[in-house]
């Protein structure tokens, strides 16, 4: 049979009819990307209750918490958690928000749904692969989660995992047994997990394109999630071997990480002869590109999204892919800004820390793109449009921090204190999820067939946006005057006059926290009894509306869908409104 | 629709003189280890021989030759730029020699 | 064009490398694979340039002549997997199964002499945490660890070899699969040809 042919046989499957086959092992690009997204709601509410934890702690030090000696009679006796249980749930937060939920939902849940229907394909390249691929990173979840109920408790070296506090074993710490063990197995189970997505996703934008979608014709998202993919293909593969010779460490007597003459607790450890900072150089080469994996899919989703609400298509698309491009390829030059104070070659940071300062420029003509796109729009202010603005206001709030922390001089000063956790909160904990949250109001119609309500989303997004801003621009304030981070409680002179700060970040959090739920509550409600959604709400252009809410198995029932436009003409004449859809006849062209 | 035609490419001949050439290579190593060079020679002599060698088995051996050059230039640049920068790591490597505790 | 409900579009746009997407996909984890091993090489590389005390143990005779031998089978090992490839680009089933088999054999036989070595080398008091000459106790953490990440890909691409020469005779499997099957091979033979001159010519006495 010919190329093309048994090419076309490999993808053909009908649809499932068990319950299992449709819901729980299904191939289906579809259910594996909500099944992502639903993992991914899973860490974050686990993980936004562990903030709260931390925040109570760090507002008031001594406070009983209700129920938390159930869950850590050691870590919490008579429910005050003690400075290393904090430690313990910090790592955890960490560990949990930046692999199961930053990694999870924009990158393998959304673009697990919409890559696919982006490029007119029926589904990714190897739909078996992706199934794996979730199973995997399901594994990897649970063997994390498990580190919570093991003797000791979860691990308290942070996400970061430093050597040679994460590699000695458990005279290190409550939590260095077990629970650290378990977090690299559960690491490097999700490297794999994220490798094999990474196949599927390259394989599939360059390969399965239906008629007419040229490169050119990508929509943003596509180009996000094409390049993000690229780059976990890469950095992944590094953290992998990282974990694997932590793991050899803590349970082979290696001594990979760790240094000679090391005493802990009045014991002179066996070990000799390794490197903490090879820990670091490993990590970090993986852990700077990334950050990147979690903001990359936003950018691509919130510049998706802009235009269908902007009515008219973004400033420079070409540039704006290039800047994807360039982000991508400049994250692998700037890991050391992680270490400027970890004992590295001095020369070095300055070698670090100018790609670090280059990587702005992207960022910044990406921002002023948005900016002078939206400038003099008629934006319809829908709540999935108020999270894309909201998304640039953080962005920039969070990235103007960057630059100072570029800088080995400043950085020497700002690093391990609040002005990095403000940084990075922004950039991630805060702007890659609004991306999530419009990715969610925009695409809810599309994937479950019916409306979100608009007005439960405007009062979740207010109250987040302020909210976010209560929390994390006072963090700033706090590093700029001293306030370490990793700290369970401040009773040093110089800062407890910062407690009350503290506090208000606390009740800000918590109050923010609750906001979510007005999220949850209209996700779930609008799921069951919201009013239906038609094929495209938006009246926006790219192939995910050309298809029924939700599409069906094989994404546009059968049809050949063939591409004749680029993505965002907004604005314009057309067949059915002011857009012209990415499948309308060739005739239909812009006035 | 995908052009996937067959890659043209030489027959068994080409490919056993190619593994002929292979094996030399590696004789050459084995050589260049007995002649008692300092190490540093020695290890650049080897990886550049070994870059030579892992050249061929991509170009003959994994058929790289007789793809689309847009391949090559997708996969063998990102590889060396992630590599190379790898070499970040050397500094610190170095001065760690100098700051050894020695212990048995 | 209509066409029967789950069968899915034939006319797509064209991949810019021209080749299957699963050889594209192997391509791909070709690359990462070797960023992986490379990353272990350089914590190799890191840790052997700060221990002044490392000492090379490794005498010719057992141990580069064995490395020989294994070098030698792997590199057979990429012929055979050539001639395969090329049985099959021809049509000829049998010849390319057996020449499948030859180098799952092959592969097999890399990895018996391997698991030899390391049994002699432990019964010489060699750990991943112990060196019995008194040199760094990194060397075995090392040589360990980069040889047994290569041995396990070795042990999967003979897993794999023998999957696909089961299948390719049953027609389940076609030349292109067993080409993608190649690309795989001879990756694992390409680290081969590093992980020999760094782990083993780097350490002779």
């Amino acid at each position: 049979m010919s190329e093309a042919q048994a090419h076309a046989e490999v993808h053909h499957h009908s649809p499932p009819t068990s319950f299992i086959g449709k819901y729980v092992f299904s191939v289906d690009h579809k259910v594996i990307g909500l099944q992502y997204y639903g993992l991914g709601l899973l860490a974050v509410i686990i993980g936004m209750v562990l903030s709260w934890l931390m925040r109570l702690h760090l507002g008031w030090s001594t406070l009983a918490i209700p129920g938390l000696e159930k869950l850590s009679a050691a870590g919490a006796p008579g429910n005050v958690m003690t400075p290393e249980y904090y430690l313990s749930l910090m790592t955890m937060h960490g560990t949990i928000m930046v692999f199961f939920v930053l990694t999870n939902v924009p990158f393998a849940g959304f673009g697990n749904y919409f890559l696919p229907i982006q490029v007119g394909a029926a589904d990714m390249s190897f739909p078996h692969m992706n199934m794996m691929s979730f199973w995997v990173t399901f594994t990897a979840f649970l063997v994390l989660m498990a580190a919570f109920f093991v003797p000791g408790g979860p691990p308290l070296s942070g996400w970061t995992a430093y050597a040679p506090l994460s590699a000695v074993g458990v005279e290190a710490g409550p939590g260095q047994g077990t629970g650290q063990t378990l977090w690299a197995i559960s690491i490097a189970i999700f490297c794999v997990a994220q490798l094999l997505g990474a196949l599927n996703f390259i394989s599939t934008t360059l390969d399965l394109r239906t008629k007419g979608m040229s490169l050119a014709r990508l929509p943003f998202s596509a180009w996000a999630w094409f390049i993000t993919s690229v780059i976990g293909l890469l950095a992944f593969a590094v953290l992998l071997p990282a974990c694997i010779l932590l793991f050899l460490d803590r349970v082979a007597g290696t001594s990979f990480f760790i240094p000679s003459g090391l005493v802990i607790s009045d014991k002179m450890q066996a070990h000799t002869g390794g490197s903490p900072l090879l820990w670091q150089h490993l990590f970090w080469f993986f852990g700077h590109p990334e950050v990147y994996i979690a903001i990359l899919p936003a950018v691509g989703i919130v510049s998706h999204i802009l235009p269908v609400f902007m009515r008219k298509p973004l400033l420079g698309p070409r540039v704006l892919v290039g800047c994807m491009v360039a982000i991508g390829f400049l994250s692998y030059m700037v890991w050391g800004h992680h270490m400027f104070v970890s004992g590295m070659n001095p020369f070095s940071a300055i070698l670090f820390s100018v790609p670090t300062l280059v990587i702005t420029i992207p960022a910044t003509i990406a921002t002023l793109l948005w900016i002078g796109s939206v400038y003099g729009s008629r934006m319809r202010f829908t709540t999935a449009a108020l999270f894309c603005l909201g998304f640039i206001s953080v962005f920039i709030s969070g990235g103007i921090s960057g630059f100072f922390l570029a800088q080995p001089s400043i950085d020497t000063y700002l690093h391990a204190t609040y002005f990095v956790v403000a940084h990075f909160h922004f950039v991630m904990g805060v702007a890659a999820i609004f991306a999530m949250f419009a990715g969610t109001y925009f695409w809810m119609p599309k994937m479950t067939g019916r409306m979100m309500n608009e007005t439960l989303g405007k009062v979740h997004f207010w109250l987040t946006f302020v909210g976010v801003y209560c929390i994390f621009m006072p963090m700033h304030y706090l590093g700029l005057a001293g306030n370490v981070r990793r700290y369970a409680a401040f009773t040093d002179d110089f800062l407890s006059p910062l407690i009350p700060v503290h506090q208000f970040i606390t009740i800000a959090a918590l109050i923010t926290g609750a906001a979510q739920f007005i999220f949850l509550f209209n996700l779930i409600w609008s799921r069951l009894r919201g009013p239906k959604a038609p094929d495209n709400p938006w009246q926006a252009t790219s192939l995910e509306w050309s298809t029924t809410s939700p599409p069906p198995f094989d994404n546009f029932g059968g049809r050949q869908l063939v591409v004749n436009h680029q993505p965002y003409e907004y604005g314009v004449e057309g067949p059915d409104g002011d857009y012209i859809m990415q499948t309308a006849p060739e005739a239909a062209k812009a006035r | 629709m995908n052009s996937t035609a067959p890659a043209e490419g030489p027959g068994m001949k080409f490919f056993v003189a190619v593994w002929i050439g292979l094996m030399a290579i590696v004789g050459v190593e084995v050589f260049l280890t007995y002649r008692h060079l300092p190490p540093r020679e020695l290890l650049v002599l080897l990886l550049a021989l070994a870059f030579v060698e892992a050249g061929i088995a991509l170009w003959y051996f994994m058929h790289l030759k007789f793809e689309r050059a847009a391949l090559v230039w997708s996969l063998v640049p990102a590889f060396i730029f992630v590599v190379f920068m790898m070499d970040h790591f050397w500094p610190d490597a170095f001065r760690m020699a100098s700051m050894k505790l020695l212990e048995r | 064009m209509e066409m029967a409900a789950g069968h899915h579009p034939i006319v797509m746009e064209k991949s810019p490398y021209g080749i299957p997407p699963g050889k594209l996909a192997m391509w791909c984890f070709v690359i990462s694979d070797a960023v992986t091993f490379s990353a272990v090489l350089f914590a190799y590389g890191y840790l052997r340039v700060g221990s002044p005390d490392w000492i090379a143990p490794f005498q010719f005779f057992p141990t580069i002549v064995n490395g020989l031998v294994m070098t030698f089978v792997l590199l057979t090992s990429g012929l055979t997997m050539l001639a395969a490839v090329e049985a099959a680009k021809q049509g000829r089933t049998a010849a390319g199964t057996r020449w499948l088999w030859a180098t799952c054999a092959l592969g097999a036989l890399f990895a018996v002499l391997h698991l030899l070595e390391w049994r002699r080398m432990l019964e010489e008091g060699w750990r991943l945490f112990q060196n019995p000459t008194g040199g760094s106790v990194h060397f075995g953490a090392a040589f360990f660890s980069v040889t047994g990440l290569h041995l396990l890909h070795v042990i999967g691409g003979v897993i794999a070899l023998a999957i696909i020469a089961i299948g390719f005779a049953r027609g389940k499997y076609n030349r292109i699969d067993v080409e993608i099957t190649g690309i795989y091979w001879h990756f694992v033979d390409l680290v081969w040809m590093f992980v020999f001159p760094l782990v083993y010519l780097m350490n002779a006495k």
